[in-house]
């Protein structure tokens, strides 16, 4: 293969559209997860809370076909599991990885059991209608950038416009400052009168509605059915996204970019050459998140107070 | 102790001796193994439906057991023949090597697979799932409606009788138009639709126009791959009759009654025949869809290849150990 037919393959904008397309639900999601970190909660329960939000958008899509109805359906069960992280990990102050871990598994088997109790057993598999395209005027038909970018669905506009938001929020404004501070220092915080618990339970429901909002992307953007193990690993790999991204939005974006890159690429890689076995290119993206990673963390470093549970009267 | 030991006696004759054997005019117990969850509206609902219809007409006690992984397979089998259960059928090539272990360590429980191997146990049943007869008149649909001259394979899992399959295809392809060209991927999984579109999405991207599906649910994603291209692409795909969920995408589907297989099979079981090869292939258990969405005459060509394979007028070379596909 020459070296012209490499760099064709890997600029092609279909393939970099196809990269933007899948790397929404992974900036949604590791919004969400980042959003809760920063305010030193830790979810380790995100794949199953997209798989929850995947079979309610599609259940509710299905039932209703009222697209927004689906997302909120979504977002508001998301919004519940957070309620329930929330209240195990900051009021009850146990163990963060327990309760996430516990929450995944209890997500994935939920899912299931939702779509069982809808659907039942069926022989023609039920399908709705997933988000259009919507062709950004002017901007659509700029060369590669119109392609990639500006002929998306709606969802991905969105994911890529709450990045910029979340960074200015963070950064730039006193409730952003106090979030922050609840992630690296909650005494401080306590001690000039802020409310840690009440920030960081609002921090645990923002992100859990755009983690809902990740899962509902799924079925409603990109397949239009479900599936038992429809999010694919994609809650975890979220959790990677927001370690790569060191906690700010925009490297998150990258990290998200990064992935879903290299996952898009194997298929297009699988076509021109036969001398890779699939079965490595199907690990592709996962060993380049492993060694990316291992790369990254080193320096990184985590919110001070993430997965600790913050008490008033602890004297540590 | 003592009150221990009558139970410890049990046990080891229990272990010793096997499993209890129905006892005359007890009812018969069949259980199925699934690998995926039975509401997937595809394979697995298939096979449940088989198992619940071959329960009602030879009146068996029938159990269940979805998403079982192939490792677990073995212990999952196991605990049925120990609950007395004789006929233990595993719905999925996967299985294989599981019912080989156990089959002669279990003389008197009849097993049910689903494969393409030649020999089996003495007790043993194979569904041999004759993938390649079906899928090559799907090959000459491809190779006559295609457009752009590029044809794409897409699967999921590396099984035989799927690498038969795909030359099968690659075969009818070369036979009818010899032009065209065909590109294949394996996705990983029968029934992730976000990697079938993606993997589809690359096909159209590359000019396939004609895509011929050998996915269960992850064919959705194709369909929506398809959609998503706003390209006139043709699709096929198997098991069940999708035509009605994307109208204007899928050509055809190569339809599997595995209702009428079990039915078969299990009947030879219950008469006294423990072993034998059944063959799911174009005439029995296994038919074509309505064709839709290509010209009339390419569609009568297709179902005409169909009959003649059928009858065994066209033999197809059964190439299972390796993929021909250049």
């Amino acid at each position: 293969m020459s070296a012209s037919a490499v760099v064709t393959l890997l600029l092609d904008p279909e393939l970099w559209r196809l990269m933007l397309t899948m790397a929404a639900p992974l900036v949604l999601a590791g919004l969400g997860e980042l959003v809760m970190e920063r305010s030193g909660v830790l979810n380790v329960g995100v794949e199953g809370m997209m798989a929850v939000a995947a079979a309610v958008a599609f259940l509710t899509m299905l039932k209703t076909g009222t697209l927004l109805g689906a997302a909120a359906a979504a977002m508001a069960a998301t919004l519940g599991l957070a309620v329930v992280l929330g209240y195990f990990a900051i009021t009850l102050r146990s163990a963060q990885l327990t309760v996430g871990l516990c929450l995944f598994v209890f997500g994935t088997g939920l899912a299931s059991l939702l779509y069982r109790l809808v659907i039942g057993v069926t022989t023609a598999t039920p399908t709705v209608q997933t988000l259009p395209r919507l062709a950004v005027p002017g901007l659509a038909e700029v060369p590669f950038l119109g392609t990639v970018v500006f002929t998306q669905n709606a969802l991905v506009y969105l994911a890529l416009a709450l990045v910029p938001v979340l960074a200015f929020l963070l950064v730039e404004t006193s409730l952003g400052l106090r979030l922050r501070a609840a992630g690296e220092n909650p005494r401080a915080l306590d001690t000039v009168g802020v409310n840690v618990r009440a920030l960081r339970y609002g921090a645990v429901a923002v992100g859990g509605l755009l983690i809902g909002l990740a899962g509902a992307y799924l079925p409603l953007a990109v397949t239009g059915a479900y599936s038992d193990g429809i999010v694919g690993g994609r809650g975890w790999i979220a959790l990677m996204v927001v370690i790569f991204g060191r906690w700010q939005p925009g490297w998150a974006l990258v990290g998200a970019i990064l992935f879903a890159y290299t996952e898009a690429l194997q298929f297009k890689l699988a076509l021109v050459t036969k001398a890779v076995p699939p079965q490595v290119l199907l690990m592709l993206p996962y060993v380049v998140a492993i060694v990316v990673l291992v790369r990254l963390y080193q320096g990184a470093e985590p919110p001070r107070a993430l997965g600790l549970p913050y008490e008033r009267e602890s004297r540590l | 102790m003592t009150r221990v030991l009558p139970l410890l006696v049990v046990l080891v004759t229990a272990v010793l001796f096997g499993s209890p054997a129905p006892a005359v005019g007890q009812q018969q117990k069949m259980a199925m193994i699934l690998p995926g969850p039975v509401e997937d509206g595809d394979f697995n609902a298939l096979g449940y439906n088989a198992l619940k219809e071959v329960g009602k007409t030879y009146k068996l006690e029938t159990s269940h057991s979805e998403r079982v992984a192939v490792a677990d397979a073995e212990r999952v089998a196991r605990e049925y023949i120990n609950s007395g259960y004789r006929i233990v059928a595993f719905h999925g090539g996967q299985f294989l090597t599981t019912a080989q272990k156990l089959a002669p360590q279990f003389a008197d429980v009849s097993f049910i697979i689903e494969t393409q191997t030649k020999q089996v146990p003495a007790n043993v049943w194979n569904i041999n799932r004759h993938f390649y007869e079906g899928f090559y008149p799907l090959g000459v649909l491809a190779a006559l409606t295609t457009k752009s001259n590029r044809i794409a394979y897409i699967a999921g899992i590396r099984l035989p009788d799927f690498i038969s399959s795909l030359n099968a295809v690659y075969t009818a392809i070369k036979e009818t138009n010899p032009k065209a060209e065909l590109k294949y991927a394996f996705v990983g999984d029968q029934n992730d639709p976000l990697k079938a579109r993606q993997s589809a999405q690359a096909m159209i991207g590359e000019g396939a126009d004609v895509i011929v599906s050998q996915l269960n649910l992850g064919v959705i994603g194709v369909t929506e791959a398809v959609k998503a291209s706003g390209k006139p692409v043709i699709v096929t795909t198997f098991y069940t009759d999708k035509h009605t969920s994307a109208p204007a995408v899928y050509a055809t589907s190569l339809l599997l009654d595995f209702n009428q297989a079990y039915r078969d099979v299990v009947g030879s079981i219950l008469k006294g025949q423990r072993t034998g090869q059944y063959a799911m292939r174009p005439g029995q258990a296994m038919s074509l869809a309505p064709i839709h969405n290509i010209p009339a005459d390419v569609g009568k060509r297709v179902e005409a290849v169909y009959r003649d394979v059928a009858a065994g007028k066209k033999v197809v070379p059964d190439i299972l150990d390796k993929i021909v596909v250049p």
